[in-house]
This record gives structure tokens, sequence and C-alpha cells, in this order.
């Protein structure tokens, strides 16, 4: 009865062991594969929707499922906000932490600013890169695929160094 | 459109989901505290998805592992290198670092309300139609 308690109250942890999930996570993109042989992959969907919301553009309807795919992802953070025993987000400078806090303007007009401009830069780099940090690094490491590594390398490098620099000139 | 191929999706989605909240990824504390060094689980979370994604690889290659939907051996898909791979990545790590954010752990956010989200899924979705007519010019020229 304690095994299952224990159990239970893992479930609804926040937070999971980080080789656990990561396990999970591998099992499930391997499940993709072999079920539908489609490797894990998240910024190609958005920019079939960003073609799907552009006037005049023939949807193609064999693209559909990587929108879904998209759908199922925030109806999976509903799912697990709902059921981690944690109260609601509030938006605080503890839940952003000491350096996004630092770095992130405090007025709501620069925020969202700062946030639509990161975002564009996400966007615009996973395209050009051909994939972000699902289909390169999680799905096309694991396949041992020479672009794929490059790309994972520079994303690392380049958010680890600004990260390191940003958090030295703000003194955080 | 519902169809089975698209109800499997959903599931696969919802599941991804699920444990991009549960590894933390979609908390920009626990980012910046990988990218700082500060507490590396998610880097454990990446390094053990990775390694056990290429065991399986492996035997996928190794045995002639079959998917189901083709009953052809599971492919091994490499992705291109691409012309703006290096300027794209250079981009992406700027806005990674700069908010905490990936285009996955977005939409995983915005499902836990974290309703700053919605402004970086916005700008990812611009972003990625300007990349998609980028690369469009890049491959034609």
């Amino acid at each position: 009865m304690d095994t299952f308690a224990t159990l239970i109250d893992a479930l609804f942890s926040p937070l999971w062991t980080p080789v656990l999930v990561g396990a999970l996570i591998a099992l499930l993109a391997f499940t993709q594969r072999w079920l539908v042989d489609q490797p894990l992959s998240c910024s190609t969907g958005f920019a079939n929707l960003a073609g799907y919301l552009r006037p005049g553009t023939a949807r193609d309807p064999q693209g559909d499922w990587r929108i879904v795919f998209l759908l199922g992802i925030v109806l999976g953070g509903l799912i697990a906000a709902l059921t981690d025993g944690a109260p609601a987000w509030q938006g605080t400078a503890a839940e952003f932490g000491r350096f996004y806090t630092a770095l992130v303007p405090e007025s709501t007009l620069g925020s969202a600013i700062w946030w639509l401009v990161g975002g564009l830069l996400i966007g615009l780099g996973a395209r050009l890169a051909g994939g972000c940090t699902s289909g390169h690094t999680i799905a096309g490491v694991a396949m041992g695929a020479p672009a794929s590594l490059v790309a994972s390398a520079v994303f690392f490098a380049v958010a680890v160094g600004t990260a390191q620099l940003a958090a030295w000139m703000l003194g955080v | 459109m519902i169809n089975r191929r698209n109800l499997l999706f959903l599931a696969f989605g919802t599941t991804f989901g699920f444990l991009l909240s549960r590894a933390g990824a979609t908390s920009p504390a626990i980012i910046s505290e990988l990218l700082l060094f500060e507490d590396l689980r998610l880097l454990w979370v990446i390094a053990t998805a990775v390694a056990l994604g290429a065991a399986l690889t492996w035997l996928a290659w190794r045995f002639g592992w079959r998917a189901l939907n083709t009953g052809e051996p599971i492919s091994i898909q490499h992705k291109p290198f691409k012309r703006g791979l290096i300027v794209g990545a250079v981009l992406f790590g700027l806005g990674w670092a700069g908010t905490g954010v990936c285009p996955g752990t977005a939409l995983a956010m915005i499902g836990e309300g974290k309703w700053f989200a919605l402004w970086v899924g916005a700008g990812i979705l611009v972003g990625s139609g300007a990349g998609s007519w980028i690369n469009h010019r890049l491959e034609r020229g």
C-alpha cells in the first residue's frame, strides 16, 4: 500500500526524476517512429501553421498531423498543470527566476516586445537551421545526423554563452 | 480533420507536452539554471533522451525493425545541411537564451497558463513563416 501511495505522489509531483523523464521522452519519440515512421518534430508544424494562416496558400492535408501534434502539446501542458498539485502560475519573480527577472524589461509593453522578438528569433532560427531542440537535438542527434549534431552544438554553445555573458553583465 | 493518424498524433503531442512539463523544461527559471550551469537536471533529461534514442535507433537498424504503417524498416532520417544552418542555429540560441523558451515548450507553457508564452508563441509563428520564405529563396538562388 505504501508503494502505491508513493507512486501516486510521484505521479502528481511537478518534477520527475530527470533520467526517468528523459527515458520516457526517448520511448515516446521512438514509438512515433515505430508506429508511423515519423521522427519527433515541433518547429516544422509552426511553419505549416504560418503557411495556413497566410491568405491564398493552398493547404496540404499531408502536413495536418504536425499541427495536431502541436495542439496536443498545449493539451499536455494543461493536464500537467492540473495534476501537479502546485498553485497556478502567477508570473512572479520567483517563478521566472533570478536571471529572467533581471533580463526581461519590467513594463508590460517592454516585456511583451521582448517575448515577441525572442519568439521571432526562435522561429526564424529554427526554420533556417531546419529544426529545433526537438527535431535536431532529441530526434536528429539520436539518429546520428551530422547536420543535427552541428545545429545542436551551436544551439547550446550560443545559448550558454549568451546567458553566461548576460548574467555577468547584469551581475546576477 | 479527425482520422486515426491525427488522433494518434494528438496523443503523441499530449504525452510530449506533459513530459516537457514534468521535466521542468517549461520553467524559465530551470532553463536559466541549465544555461548558467547552476542545476543540470535538464541536461540529464536531454542526455538520457538522446542516449536511449540512439540505442533504440541502433537496435532498430541492426535487427531491421519495421515500422507498422509502412511494413518497411524504420527509416533513419538525416536532416540536410541547410544553407542557413549556422546562422539559423545562432539566432535560435539567442532567442532560446533570451526567453528560456523553445518551440515545443512555448506550447506546453500556454497549456499550463503561463500567458507570457503566448507572446513567444506568436513570435515563433511569424518567425517560422519568415524563415520558410527565406529558405525558399535560398534554395532557388
